[in-house]
Formats: structure tokens, sequence, C-alpha cells
């Protein structure tokens, strides 16, 4: 028997609750000292106050910049090299082995090039989004056009579509759902590259303030800031494109409305 | 069976009307190696201005074959076929294809998707596009769902929305593949209807293809019985009967079994 959406939303709320219960459990032990594991009220106490001095606000806003310029670039990228690689196999032989071998290299290993590159100038950021991301998206976006439903081609050709109009009429639109699944992907794995090059070359930011933590010694800080980091990434993924993914779903008629 | 006139491919009762589709030993071979393969086996017609023709036989006898080449979605590899003239080459608006599996764009709403043929004609004037696309959509009743998603159709639905888009740019033929056997009785029952009304209304020259003798002999003003392996035409059946006919008219039984007659008589 299939369990309700409602009962399963209850079980993931207590399950958070469980990890939160077990981290307090860890803290009131004293098995860990406080400086290295401080408790669940601490962190948020520390992240208020990161607020309260407006400290925090600013280097989301810094983040958001930068993954929104980083990331806007990486899938317009993505999208046309995709493009190239869907409709031409000469294109996506040549490009699909390169991305595929990027992809194995781990975000963090793009920051010392960048570095090299661009200095600490905020380009250097956006650099290491793009390389991070545009790959991914590449890579979807192609392997979306070259499972297109064959008959959406007859049927515009057949409808008098000039070849010239074919990527924005029909090979695009019907490559839609991978696109999108690769975007998903993409801007987590852009996530991955701007805190970890805000880690290093940066002053402000969500991976700045982690840094700054450290070297503060400053545990409350740093577990705040992951905490921070993995809930807007979460959010985004499942509410942001998630939503829109399951609404393309559904509309191509591959997903069951819920 | 003495209305079923069987006769040579070209002539015919409707021979005095000018000839708007001619095929002319028109064959297909697979492969060019040692051993090709002959799917279609010579065939020579002459399909007539407003002529609904069925191609009729089981799987594998060419039939879609020839429909696709008429397309021009295959190789013409013997033979040629000319409309209106005009030898065939690629796929044209000209020759639309209502396909087995609707087709539709799911990025599109109804509307949309009947619209989409006619950018060519009306190029930037979007208002008498979608005037037109409406008019299409009334013919097949389907006015009330301009704004839906394809999804949101059902089979039928579907069916005569693809109907209505393939019929909107005003094709000189309209290629039909099966497009039936995936509905329920009654879609199909009113599709057979709606198909009939429209060729009647349009005066629209129409190829269909089926496997099924009974569409044959309701939709087909001729009926070219095919039969396979290799694929080729053993009958040409003119069937007379009145507009528009049902399906469950004892007079298309009787026809249809004399389609099937001619299909299983030896005739190696």
């Amino acid at each position: 028997m299939r369990t309700p959406q409602r009962r399963i939303t209850y079980y993931v709320l207590a399950f958070y609750f469980l990890i939160v219960a077990v981290w307090q459990a860890l803290f009131s032990a004293q098995l860990i000292p406080d400086y290295l594991l401080p408790s669940p009220l601490q962190v948020a106490g520390r992240l208020w106050e990161l607020m309260a001095d407006n400290h925090l606000w600013p280097s989301v806003k810094a983040t958001f910049g930068r993954m929104g310029v980083g990331f806007s670039i990486a899938a317009c990228v993505g999208l046309v090299l995709g493009l190239f690689m869907g409709v031409s196999r000469v294109v996506n032989g040549c490009l699909r082995s390169l991305f595929l071998g990027l992809q194995t290299l781990p975000t963090a290993a793009w920051v010392p090039v960048s570095l090299l590159i661009f200095g600490l100038s905020e380009h250097g950021i956006h650099f290491v989004i793009i390389m991070s991301s545009a790959p991914a998206v590449a890579i979807s976006t192609s392997d979306g056009i070259q499972h297109i439903p064959p008959i959406y081609l007859r049927a515009a050709r057949t409808l008098g579509t000039p070849t010239y109009a074919m990527p924005t009429r029909v090979i695009l639109p019907a490559a839609l759902p991978s696109i999108v699944t690769g975007v998903k992907l993409g801007w987590t794995l852009a996530w991955h590259g701007c805190v970890s090059a805000e880690l290093i070359k940066s002053s402000i930011g969500l991976g700045y303030l982690l840094e700054m933590g450290r070297e503060w010694n400053d545990a409350q800080q740093v577990i705040g800031i992951m905490v921070l980091t993995i809930l807007f990434g979460l959010l985004l993924d499942r509410f942001f494109f998630g939503l829109i993914q399951k609404r393309i779903l559904v509309r191509w008629g591959l997903a069951q409305k819920s | 069976m003495e209305e079923n006139k069987t006769h040579l491919p070209a002539a015919g009762a409707t021979g005095a009307r000018p000839a708007k589709l001619i095929l002319t030993n028109v064959a297909k071979t697979y492969g060019d190696g040692v051993q090709p393969i002959a799917a279609l086996q010579p065939v020579s017609t002459r399909v007539h201005e407003g002529e609904f023709v069925v191609f009729f036989g089981p799987s594998g006898c060419g039939k879609t074959t020839l429909l696709n080449m008429i397309a021009g979605f295959e190789d013409i590899t013997e033979g040629s076929i000319t409309l209106d003239g005009k030898p065939v080459e690629g796929p044209h608006h000209d020759r639309l294809m209502l396909f087995q599996e609707h087709g539709l764009f799911p990025w599109l709403t109804v509307l949309e998707n009947v619209m989409f043929g006619l950018r060519r004609e009306y190029r930037f004037k979007r208002q008498a596009r979608r005037e037109r696309a409406r008019q299409f959509l009334q013919m097949v009743h389907l006015e009330e769902f301009e704004r839906a998603a394809i999804h949101e159709l059902s089979g039928g639905m579907k069916q005569r929305a693809a109907l209505a888009r393939a019929l909107a740019p005003d094709p000189k033929v309209l290629l039909v593949d099966e497009p039936f056997p995936a509905l329920d009785a009654l879609s199909r029952s009113k599709l057979y209807w709606d198909i009939q009304e429209i060729h009647q209304r349009t005066k629209k020259t129409i190829i269909l293809v089926t496997h099924d003798q009974r569409e044959a002999a309701c939709l087909g003003d001729r009926v070219l019985v095919f039969s396979g392996r290799p694929g080729r035409v053993k009958a040409d059946i003119t069937i007379d009967l009145p507009r528009s006919r049902d399906i469950k008219d004892p007079a298309v039984a009787q026809r249809a079994a004399g389609i099937m007659a001619q299909m299983e008589a030896s005739g190696q």
C-alpha cells in the first residue's frame, strides 16, 4: 500500500527533529568539548548574531549575486554547446568526451587555476561557477536532443518548418525535460564551485564566512554557515527547480500529476 | 459483389477527373548489397482530386512504406511519384501526414498546435493564424479546448486535434497513417463520422492506411488491397456506397468481406 503524501511529510519532519535531538544529546553528554561541537541552540544564536551585526545578509546577497551572474552564463553556454552537440555527431564526439572528463574534476580544483588567471577578482569566482556547471548543462541538453521522439521532428518538417527555425520552435522545446534536469544538476555543481571559490579568494560570501569561522576557531559559525548553505541549496533544488521540472514532466506527458 | 469493380491500376470510374497524384511503377528495395530486400513491388495508380483512397493490407505489406514515400520521408528506389505534375522530393507541407501517434507538441496548447503549420502562409499575422486555427478546431468539435494542454485531452480528442493541425495549412493531399487502432470503439466510430464529414466539406484528397477491412470499406472511395511479402498491390476496388457511411452498416460489412476475399484470393 502506498503511504499518503501527508504522512510522509510528517515522517520527514520527525526525521529532522530526530537529527537535531541526537545532536543535542551528543552535546549534553559532553563527550566532545563544546568549542568543537556546539549545541543546535548555540549555532542558531550565532547565526542570529551574524544577522544582527549585518554580516550575514550582505554575504548571502553576494553569494547569490555571483551565482546569478555565473550560472546564467553557464546555462546559456551549456545550452548552446549542448544544442550543437545534439545536432552534430562530430561536435558531440569531440565535446562529450571532453566534458565527461571535466566533470570528473572536483569543482574545487578549478579554484587554483582561477586564482592564477584572474587573481582575486570577482570574475575568478564566476569562472569557477561556469566551469563547474556548464558541462553538465551541455551534456543533458545534448542527451535530450538525441532522444527527442522522431515524430516531433517529422511532424514539424511536414508542417513546413524551415531548418533555421527548428532549434527554437521544436528541438529545444522538445528536449526541455532533459534540459531542466541538466540545469538542476548544474545549479548544484555551481553552488559547490561558488562556495569552494569563496573559501579561498573572497572577502564576502557564505564561503568566506565559513573560512572566517575556521580562522577564529568558531565552530558555531562554521556549522551554522554549513547548515545555511545546505538549506539554501535544498530549498532552491526542491522548491524552485523541482517544481518547474515537475510541471514540465506532467505537461510533456512524462509524469502523472500528484 | 458485382459493384466491386476490380480494375487495372490506372483507369477507373473516376478517370474523367484530373489526376492529382500519379504513381508510376513505384517500388522500394532495402539494402543494395548482395541480397536486396524487396519491400514493395512496382505499384502504379492515379489518385484523383478529392478522392478518398485507402491502402489496405496486413502488416509488412508495404502500404505504410508507400505512404511514407508519398510523404517524402522515404526515398523512392524505383519509379516516380508526381503531385500536380511535379515530382515528389522530401517532406513538404502540400502533403501533410496525420500520424499514428498524433505527434502533437506538448509545449504548445491545442490552439497553438493547430496554428503551428500556418506560419508560412500568415507570416507576421498572429491574429489571422489564430482565426484560421479556430475554424479548424470548430470543424473537429474541439473549440472549447483551445487553451488546453495536450496531456489534458483524451486519445480521441488528441487525434481530432492532430487532424485539425494537418488540415489547417490546406495541404493538397492528406496522408493518414492508421490513426485509429489506439482508440476505443466509441472514439473510433466518432472519428469515422468526422473524417467523412470533413472529406465531404473540404473536398480534400485523402490517402489512409489501415489493416482493418471495415475501416477500409467505410472510408474509401477506392481501396488498394496490398499483400505481403514481398509487398504488392493485389486489387483495386471501388466502393460506391453513399456517404456518410456507418461502420455498422451491413452494406459496409459486405464490402469489407469482399475486400478480405480479394486479399485472401490466391494470386501468387
